[in-house]
């Protein structure tokens, strides 16, 4: 009887485990800068972000990292002057964490204060809003970050002594997956 | 009077075959009665600092000549005499200015220089904590880490010797950059002097200066060629993008930048002699205008956006 009992518990308490201690993976990523030169328009565009998200105590922690030497902006040379102008060699990875309340899951927009790591720098972005959208058990995030060049002490590049735009906003689309 | 532009002549011809030997020797560079200025330049543990940028700029008349050492650290300048300010740059280092360096045609000047590490420079690449030290991944209850995401430490981990590859490759083609751009306004100006200079009535003042904008021309550019040539490779790029189309339209202008100062000279004999342009000298405006227009092209190509 005790140990019918005891398995009942289990059974009940089984959901509840699970939205407690839940784990998301990135499926599918799609990053983008943008920059803005006046002859240019440039955007460089990765698919190789990696990204996992842990769920506790009501609170989500997500983690997304990013090779900066796969950005493709369509042109290696100018991939390879991005590299060396935001350091990508000394400091390969972009990151971002954000912590997010599990309530807010059901939100349709969810604002995100966002820690990035890039070119040696920490830069803290407060409540950036972001799109999500259902799409099954999949969850999918948009939104863009609105990153400067001078956030991360990186000297705008020029081209033909004109240099591009401080702004450099950085557009996120990732689709989440529950482990 | 006509002995005297013989001379100029053959300077000029002298100084296009040198710019020509430039691009394959190295920085063995320029005419002669000139002094010479060489040296070394070394980082602070007596390594070499290779492609770094060496400027002289000349005290008395205020002419610039940029030059970048080669892969030993070596320089070399072929000078008129003259007092000259020399800098030394080059990325992670601190600039050095030598305010006054006396060149003599008598004895070779040999200026050494150790460069310093740039504090500020430095401050970017080490101490400043790239990546936050990861998580230990534990049973799923803490923030994910970068081991969690099947990212190794030493995927991580990053390269200050690469990033240096980087540094002078960005820094070399920066001024490859800024010399073709300078290029083009001799280069038309020559374009423009050929109307003139190729005429039937037309004065030896008018093709002289045609051929000294044309010898301008082919020094800048061959120095601006120089320094894409040098700058460093980086393993496993491949090009892709408008810089393929920069790097094909090479083939054409750089032969055509060969071939025209040497169909220029056979022309500028005919016409000197009083005849008539002929034989394989008539392709020297064709092959001229071919080459302004690939070399046109090759700027456009990395400028604009098509």
């Amino acid at each position: 009887m005790l140990g019918k009992l005891l398995i009942g518990f289990w059974l009940l308490s089984l959901p509840a485990l699970a939205a407690t201690d839940s784990q998301w993976v990135l499926e599918q990523s799609t990053l983008s800068y943008h920059v803005a030169h006046p002859l240019h328009q440039v955007d460089g565009i990765s698919h190789a972000g990696r990204g996992k998200g842990v769920c506790h105590d009501g609170q989500c922690d997500f983690l997304i990292a990013v090779p900066v030497k796969s950005f493709d902006s369509g042109d290696s040379n100018r991939d390879l002057h991005m590299l060396q102008v935001t350091r990508g060699a000394q400091f390969p990875l972009v990151t971002v964490r954000t912590r997010v309340p599990e309530s807010a899951s059901a939100s349709a927009t969810i604002n995100l204060d966002l820690e990035v790591q890039f070119a040696g720098q920490t830069v803290k972005y407060r409540q950036v809003p972001f799109q999500r959208v259902s799409q099954g058990s999949k969850t999918r995030i948009s939104g863009t970050i609105p990153a400067k060049l001078s956030d991360f002490k990186i000297d705008p590049p020029s081209l033909l002594t004109m240099p591009v735009k401080n702004d450099i906003p950085v557009s996120v689309d990732l689709t989440w997956q529950p482990m | 009077m006509l002995a005297n532009i013989a001379h100029h002549r053959r300077a000029c011809i002298a100084g296009l075959v040198g710019v020509c030997l430039f691009v394959i020797l190295a920085p063995s560079l320029m005419a002669q009665g000139t002094g010479t200025l060489t040296g070394r330049l070394t980082d602070p543990s007596g390594d070499p600092v290779g492609f770094a940028m060496v400027t002289t700029t000349s005290v008395d008349t205020g002419q610039v000549l940029p030059a970048a050492t080669g892969p030993y650290g070596i320089y070399k300048f072929s000078l008129p005499p003259g007092t000259y300010r020399l800098t030394f740059e080059s990325p992670g280092y601190r600039m050095v200015e030598i305010p006054a360096v006396k060149i003599s045609v008598i004895k070779p000047v040999v200026q050494n220089c150790e460069l310093e590490d740039d504090a500020q420079t430095q401050g970017n690449i080490t101490p400043e904590p790239a990546q936050k030290p990861a998580p230990s991944p534990s049973n799923n209850t803490t923030e994910p880490s970068l081991e969690d995401l099947g990212i190794t430490p030493a995927q991580a981990k990053g390269d200050a010797k690469a990033q240096a590859l980087l540094d002078r490759r960005t820094h070399m083609l920066k001024i490859h950059q800024r010399l073709g751009l300078i290029t083009i306004a001799p280069f038309a100006a020559t374009l423009i002097l050929s109307a003139t200079a190729g005429g039937r009535n037309t004065s030896s003042t008018d093709r002289d200066l045609h051929v000294l904008l044309g010898s301008v021309t082919t020094d800048l550019y061959f120095t601006s060629a120089y320094f894409a040539i040098r700058a460093p490779k980086i393993p496993g790029t491949k090009t892709r993008g408008p810089i393929r189309l920069h790097k094909t339209l090479a083939w054409i202008h750089a032969p055509g930048m060969v071939l025209t100062p040497i169909l220029g000279e056979m022309a500028f004999a005919q016409k000197s002699r009083g005849e008539k342009v002929h034989g394989i000298a008539t392709l020297h405006g064709p092959v001229a205008i071919a080459t302004a227009a690939a070399f046109g092209l090759a700027v456009a190509s990395v400028s604009f956006k098509f």
